[in-house]
């Protein structure tokens, strides 16, 4: 009897501490969560301010609308090819700077400082270095005699520039995360492996990655969420062109919900965007879950 | 450990650095003051503050960023001192200005007293009482603005907004390539003639200069290319007329032209003509305000594609207005504003801050002219502009023209097919 009251009182206690929390999420996450999946299935315009229902009409028509599809294409490819490059140079760079005797702090520190940009001002750095009148790329690559692109209204060219900005902002936060989880590795797994014989690949192998993969899914899964919903970019780089080749879901939303004011259609297509984001995100997740289920 | 040392004394010394900079600014301002007035104690000043803000007006102006707000924002401290009231501007882009009206205009009091509109939104507005009716405020217009430019501003009888800004499509060219290309600006007549001189621009340079970004911006800079070659994007009843025989002509044109140049973002436009790196564009006014020994200037659009072909009035209107809200908080404040900004001598010196001035007394003004030529040309496609489709469908319609546009531009689709597209995606948007 006293276990079960002991018991009450601990599951009350836990409730009180969380409740804040549990509001907080409620009206900032929850609600508006419900309210866009309501709006999804409405004919929804913001200045008429009617929204009647419409069913399954919106859905119907974004998948039916060929640039939603390709906008589909482009972010799935975007993100894939941003989260490997992201983490890959981040974990290069984190073992590089690990190894390092002296100035790692500095170091460290340089390598940030793309991350701490706001996107906005990465945007229009990157458009002033590649501008074709006073771009300083366009310049040196002129002076060199090397073949000068139309970065951003090429179509050959527009979505790998992209791609290589973002790569450039994001690197940071894969290479500090996973810089952070290399300080958790035992030093004497190394010294062990190292009096058994073992070479630097196999140190790599069988004793970093090992002990980094947590930290690797977790940084994968962080930058697939957030790279699915690139936008700043996009939307003042190239505005989805040329010939929609670097539209995004997100700048599709823009365009053709938000800036037409059709927040109905917009809402549909952010609901459908958050379902692809949970199936990305969950395969990490389980993943995760899967390893700690073993462990 | 010396590094440490090194990196230490840096950061503490950029910490002092920057804080004498802001106290530096203080005791400048500080400075100045003690030259003029009477010192006063730290609780006067307050108490004086205090009593001001107690008594004056917050006015909140929601603006199209760039030369257009500078303009309106030169006009402003003569008002404000007048008025007692404090005005602050919010300058925003193209989209996200419209956004702005919009998601305001719900609210039962708004958070904005007057409003810059693009010509293109006003029947979106009206239709959904996004703006007050100025004419039942008592606003009336002059004889003195130039007729053509108050048409987008009416429905009916009744006026919503006043044009303020008189843009309008022009050619804008750099001087020293069209004289290079043998060309003089008065002889480009013809689409002819600006196909010529683009592709007669020497190795290196963009015959021809481009916005290639979104969708408006796209149709933008083609419309005036479509108007010379005889076409609309609809008919009289609104239906879209994109897959015709003008419009598939003007498209293989501008096919041609663009292949003699490049894609740019507008501030790049705008710096190559002026550099020289590229000889022509079609832009807008507000872009670049030449002067007599500027190395740019610009002049009307060709109204024809071929020498002897029927003429059309080729300039293409994007005339910002301005209007207030109907849930503005102080219409009444709002509209002697927008009287003050509308009056013809305000309106004549904000032509030294690169205003355009819709008005016949300052664009023909003798004065003005010596130091402006140009405007005599912005003068003249201003009486003829053509506007934009005043349907409530327009942003999603040059959406959807835009892309199907940027797809033949890329070379991704013909321009049969392309305009097939966007003819279908067009007609759904108008049934």
């Amino acid at each position: 009897m006293k276990t079960r009251r002991m018991k009450a009182k601990t599951g009350m206690f836990a409730y009180r501490m969380t409740a804040p929390t549990m509001v907080f999420l409620l009206v900032m996450t929850i609600y508006p969560i419900i309210f866009t999946i309501y709006y999804s299935f409405t004919d929804y315009h913001y200045l008429k301010g009617t929204h009647p229902y419409n069913g399954l009409a919106n859905y119907t028509a974004l998948l039916e609308n060929m640039y939603f599809r390709q906008a589909v294409l482009n972010t799935v490819k975007f993100t894939l090819l941003a989260v490997v490059l992201e983490v890959g140079l981040g974990l290069l760079v984190a073992l590089f700077v690990k190894s390092l005797k002296r100035g790692q702090k500095a170091l460290r520190t340089l390598l940030l400082l793309p991350y701490l940009l706001p996107a906005v001002t990465v945007a229009l750095i990157w458009r002033m270095m590649l501008s074709p009148n006073y771009g300083i790329v366009t310049q040196t690559l002129t002076t060199m005699g090397l073949p000068v692109y139309n970065w951003f209204y090429d179509t050959r060219t527009a979505f790998w520039a992209l791609l290589v900005i973002d790569v450039w902002q994001n690197m940071p936060f894969a290479f500090l995360l996973i810089y952070a989880h290399l300080q958790g590795v035992p030093e004497t797994q190394y010294q062990a492996a190292s009096i058994d014989g073992a070479g630097a690949m196999q140190r790599f192998w069988h004793i970093t990655l090992p002990n980094i993969s947590n930290g690797i899914a977790l940084c994968a899964m962080l930058r697939t969420i957030d790279t699915f919903r690139l936008f700043e970019k996009v939307n003042i780089l190239t505005g989805g062109g040329p010939a929609n080749t670097t539209t995004t879901i997100t700048q599709f939303m823009y365009t053709y919900g938000i800036k037409t004011l059709k927040f109905g259609y917009a809402s549909a297509c952010a609901i459908v965007m958050t379902v692809f984001v949970l199936i990305l995100s969950s395969v990490y997740i389980w993943q995760i879950m899967r390893k700690n289920r073993k462990q | 450990m010396k590094v440490k040392k090194i990196i230490a004394a840096a950061t503490s010394l950029a910490m002092v650095a920057s804080m004498t900079a802001c106290a530096d600014s203080t005791q400048e301002s500080t400075a100045v003051q003690n030259d003029n007035t009477p010192v006063q104690t730290q609780e006067e000043s307050s108490a004086q503050t205090t009593q001001e803000n107690a008594e004056t007006t917050d006015m909140t102006l929601i603006l199209r960023g760039g030369s257009y707000a500078e303009v309106i924002k030169a006009a402003f401290p003569e008002f404000e001192e007048s008025h007692n009231c404090s005005i602050e501007v919010l300058e925003m882009s193209f989209d996200d200005l419209h956004t702005g009206i919009a998601l305001d205009a719900v609210n039962e009091t708004g958070t904005y007293d007057l409003c810059m509109v693009d010509g293109s939104w006003m029947a979106e507005f009206t239709q959904n009482a996004v703006l007050a009716n100025l004419s039942e405020m008592g606003y009336s217009f002059d004889d003195d603005i130039i007729p053509n430019t108050t048409k987008i501003c009416m429905v009916g009888d009744d006026i919503y907004l006043a044009p303020y800004f008189g843009n309008v499509t022009v050619m804008l060219y750099n001087k020293a390539n069209v004289e290079a290309a043998g060309y003089q600006p008065g002889d480009i007549t013809t689409l002819e003639d600006m196909l010529a001189v683009a592709k007669a621009s020497g190795e290196g340079v963009n015959g021809f200069a481009y916005r290639g970004d979104t969708g408006d911006n796209i149709v933008s800079d083609f419309l005036p290319i479509l108007l010379a070659s005889g076409g609309w994007v609809v008919d009289e009843n609104n239906q879209p007329t994109v897959d015709t025989p003008e419009f598939a002509q003007a498209m293989n044109y501008y096919l041609e032209l663009i292949q003699t140049g490049q894609a740019m973002s507008k501030d790049d436009v705008t710096a190559a003509i002026d550099n020289g790196s590229a000889t022509l564009a079609i832009g807008w006014p507000g872009w670049y305000v030449p002067s007599a020994d500027s190395a740019a200037d610009y002049t009307v659009i060709p109204s024809m594609a071929l020498e002897g072909a029927e003429s059309y009035n080729t300039s293409e209107y994007g005339t910002w207005t301005i209007g207030i809200p109907a849930n503005s908080p102080h219409p009444d404040l709002a509209l002697e504003l927008l009287e003050y900004i509308m009056d013809p001598q305000v309106q004549l010196e904000s032509i030294a801050n690169g205003g355009v001035p819709c008005r016949y007394s300052c664009l023909t003004n003798e004065e003005i002219l010596k130091e402006y030529p140009h405007l005599e040309t912005v003068c003249k496609a201003l009486e003829n502009g053509v506007y934009r489709p005043a349907i409530a469908e327009w942003t999603e319609f040059t959406n959807i023209l835009g892309a199907e546009m940027g797809n033949i531009m890329a070379g991704a689709k013909t321009v049969e097919q392309g305009l097939a597209d966007a003819q279908t995606q067009l007609e759904a948007l108008m049934q």
